[in-house]
């Protein structure tokens, strides 16, 4: 399943996790958020890009978070190529045309390993799919996310 | 003729000696700084780095404590395939002494357990990763490491478990539970541990415990058990015996077991409060923790003491200062061993130092940390204890950042911040525990010098400290200092007319220097904010009977023995009571009742003699 394939006319969004990287795991609630919030607009995938990870493994992860969103394993890494992802977690934008407008953290939560802010006070994902939504320019330049490095992967 | 007077009861409680009983500490095998450096020959950088040969017994020694199954880090470092999969993560979280976790400064003197790598160690891991993170010869890798599994000291003696569960949402800023446990004792205890056990580890960024003697923390439970939010914990603790361990957990960390002397009394009417900061984990989780409680049969010879250094007062930090300090200097009025030190501030915190400067003018570091991150805050203890003498003085100097570019700033924009007990607020304070060198002095509890200094040096800072003119007081009546102690009672009476226990001490003293119409006033006043005040009713039943008001004394004599029925004391005194007011047989079974409670009681035994005298002499006549 190409998820840039599919959803014709809205704005896709890539989200690359990890079952096992803290910061990609406390950006469930707001993962959830912004993919309720632009439900109609924008159609939201979960990408798994350790082929260490099992389905079975990934089902469970997605039950325990509480994510209600497909996900995709990523084993060949073309995703994460074509989105030039390079940690967990970090979004993707692609517009209707399916041109990457955005890719990096999804806020600023993270400023750096173990130094979180008390709440976001930059929101780069939800302003990048606003943008991409309304045609417009994307607002931020991409933004590189803290979290788990995906080249560490096998 | 009987005696009615039995002396006064005046509580040694007062809320002064608050938060911390209790915190901490982590393994109990003492490893030491630095780390061993040394990996042999081939651990040269700039050669090829391998997993099996270099990089795993570091892993192993350093990392894998926490990264591991059950324990707090996120995932586990226990075979190359987990290194090789976090590789750069690794190098990155080393290279900048993000990881291990620890603060103080590397000049600082040598506190056990200190996770830190060595500059050698950094380098191999960065030539490592750089190198493609080698596996090495797969044979060659050192024994995987061992740990206990379960209790770490082995089956505790009793394990008390919360009540309730606490439910932490999945996202969110962090959260601050406490959990109230009821004394499992059914008489006195020493502790030499508690292990705590906090429930899922990943979710918990350190918990305190706290011996609640007064029971008054979980007053603040909406039901029993139920527990309650809240960062910082006021506890009353008792002037003459204070609280003077740290019982504190983090990631990583072993209990720690006191040495030989230095146990914790847990009585059968103490509360064990565990006080837990948590951080959301991105799904809804539950929290029920135990505590496991290891008991000696050497109870406390030595007596050790936190001091306080604070100055909350001074903390008044503008929106946008990057650089407030805030200081605090107290000079020692006796010899003391340095055994453990613990900063604490909230997100706003900078830079954190405590010095000490010799009565010779030299100084010394006691601990620094440059960059302070409340997750990580943690109780340090000197692998030697530091002599610090007679004229020592101790300062603290913590400076905040509550500009915008302090990312921790709980404020956006940044707002004017003072001291308080919330996150939000701020704190400046020091406590260090010390164990005060036996003293020639007059044979006075060297304590009692601290205490003393530290009630003079708070009252310095500020005149209207409720707590320092009560624990003042209270130790001045001890000394038998009494009309200074009453005017210092008298003070923090003024301070908090509705105060219970200062109002219950005011009288009392007031009342044993005889000025007994004095007393009255204020032990009523006790009462009447804590009608089932047993130290109250006992002083007031002494003093209305000292007046001759046997009827009233009766009265709160009564209510005493119903607060307190094994209480010798309020038996024999309502017996007298009775005794007064003619009425014999009631007079009688008191007097039995306190003898019973205990056999040693003079004013029972001498008045039931008397009692029985004067029935005797009756029968003769």
């Amino acid at each position: 399943m190409d998820p840039l394939k599919a959803a014709p006319g809205k704005v896709v969004v890539l989200i690359f996790v990890r079952t096992d990287c803290p910061i990609s795991n406390r950006y469930a609630p707001t993962i959830l958020r912004l993919s309720t919030l632009h439900a109609e607009k924008a159609a939201f995938w979960l990408v798994y890009p350790d082929k260490a990870e099992s389905p079975e493994a990934i089902r469970k992860h997605e039950r325990d978070f509480g994510y209600q969103l497909p996900a995709l394993r990523d084993v060949h890494r073309s995703l994460v190529k074509e989105s030039r992802a390079q940690i967990t977690p970090e979004a993707a934008v692609f517009d209707a045309n399916r041109r990457l407008v955005y890719h990096g953290r999804i806020d600023n939560l993270y400023e750096d390993f173990g130094r979180a802010r008390t709440a976001a006070t930059t929101h780069e994902l939800d302003d990048a799919i606003v943008a991409a939504i309304n045609g417009k320019p994307l607002p931020v330049d991409n933004v590189p996310a803290v979290g788990c490095y995906i080249s560490d992967l096998e | 003729m009987t005696r009615n007077s039995q002396g006064i009861v005046v509580s040694l409680i007062c809320s002064a000696l608050i938060c911390v009983t209790a915190a901490a500490d982590y393994a109990k095998a003492v490893r030491h700084a630095g780390a061993p450096s040394s990996n042999g020959p081939g651990s040269d950088a700039s050669q090829q780095v391998t997993f099996t040969r270099d990089i795993a017994p570091i892993i192993f020694r350093s990392c894998a404590p926490c990264h591991r199954p059950g324990e707090a880090a996120p995932f586990s470092l226990l075979s190359y395939t987990d290194a090789k999969t976090h590789a750069r993560q690794i190098a990155a979280v080393t290279e900048r002494r993000i990881m291990p976790p620890w603060l103080p400064a590397p000049d600082d003197p040598i506190f056990a357990d200190d996770l830190r790598l060595s500059s050698e160690q950094i380098a191999l891991i960065q030539a490592w990763a750089e190198q493609g993170a080698p596996q090495g010869d797969p044979s060659a890798i050192p024994p995987k490491p061992q740990f206990v599994e379960g209790w770490q000291l082995g089956k505790p003696d009793v394990i008390v478990k919360a009540t309730q569960p606490f439910a932490l949402p999945p996202g969110g800023s962090d959260t601050y539970w406490n959990f109230v446990f009821r004394s499992p004792v059914a008489q006195t205890r020493w502790l030499k541990a508690i292990e705590i056990r906090p429930g899922d580890k990943r979710l918990v960024h350190h918990a305190n415990v706290l011996v609640d003697r007064g029971q008054t923390a979980r007053l603040l439970e909406k039901q029993a058990g139920s527990g309650f939010g809240g960062m910082e914990l006021t506890i009353e603790s008792e002037v003459f015996d204070p609280d003077s361990h740290f019982l504190f957990w983090k990631p990583g960390s072993a209990p720690y077991v006191e040495p030989d002397g230095m146990a914790i009394r847990l009585d059968k009417d103490n509360d064990l409060v565990l006080n837990t900061h948590l951080q959301p984990s991105g799904k809804s989780e539950t929290l029920q923790p135990t505590l496991g409680l290891y008991f000696t049969d050497k109870p406390a010879t030595l007596h050790p003491i936190l001091l306080q250094m604070e100055n909350d007062h001074l903390l008044d930090i503008p929106p946008g200062d990057k650089d407030f300090l805030v200081s605090d200097d107290f000079t020692l009025p006796v010899d003391v061993d340095l055994l453990a030190i613990y900063p604490h501030a909230h997100y706003l915190g900078k830079d954190l130092q405590a010095l000490a400067t010799f009565p010779d003018g030299t100084t010394r570091s006691l601990i620094h940390i440059a960059r302070w991150d409340l997750n990580w805050q943690a109780v340090y203890r000197y692998v030697e204890p530091m002599l610090l003498p007679k004229g020592t003085t101790i300062s603290m100097r913590f400076t905040y950042d509550n500009s915008a570019e302090n990312i921790r700033n709980p404020n956006h924009p940044p707002q004017r911040v003072v001291a308080g007990n919330r996150a939000s607020d701020e704190m400046a304070h020091l406590w260090l525990q010390v164990l005060p060198k036996d003293s020639a002095q007059t044979g006075v509890d060297p304590r009692a010098f601290i205490q003393e200094a530290m009630a003079r040096h708070n009252l310095q800072k500020n005149p209207n400290d409720f707590e320092a003119h009560y624990n003042l007081a209270a130790l001045l009546q001890i000394r038998g200092e009494s009309a200074e102690s009453a005017a210092h009672f008298a003070e923090a009476v003024r301070l908090r007319p509705d105060d219970a226990t200062a109002n219950n001490a005011l009288g009392a003293t007031l009342l044993a220097v005889g000025r007994t119409a004095e007393s009255i006033p204020y032990l009523s006043a006790a009462l009447r904010v804590r009608p089932d005040y047993f130290d109250a009713h006992y002083n007031l039943g002494n003093a209305l009977a000292s007046q001759g008001d046997f009827t009233g004394a009766l009265l709160h004599f009564r209510a005493a023995v119903r607060l307190n029925p094994e209480d010798a004391n309020a038996e024999a005194n309502l017996g007298s009571a009775f005794a007064e007011t003619g009425n014999v047989k009631e007079a009688r079974i008191h007097y039995e009742r306190a003898l019973k409670l205990n056999p040693n009681n003079e004013l029972a035994r001498e008045n039931l003699q008397q009692l029985e005298q004067g029935k005797s002499d009756n029968h003769q006549n």
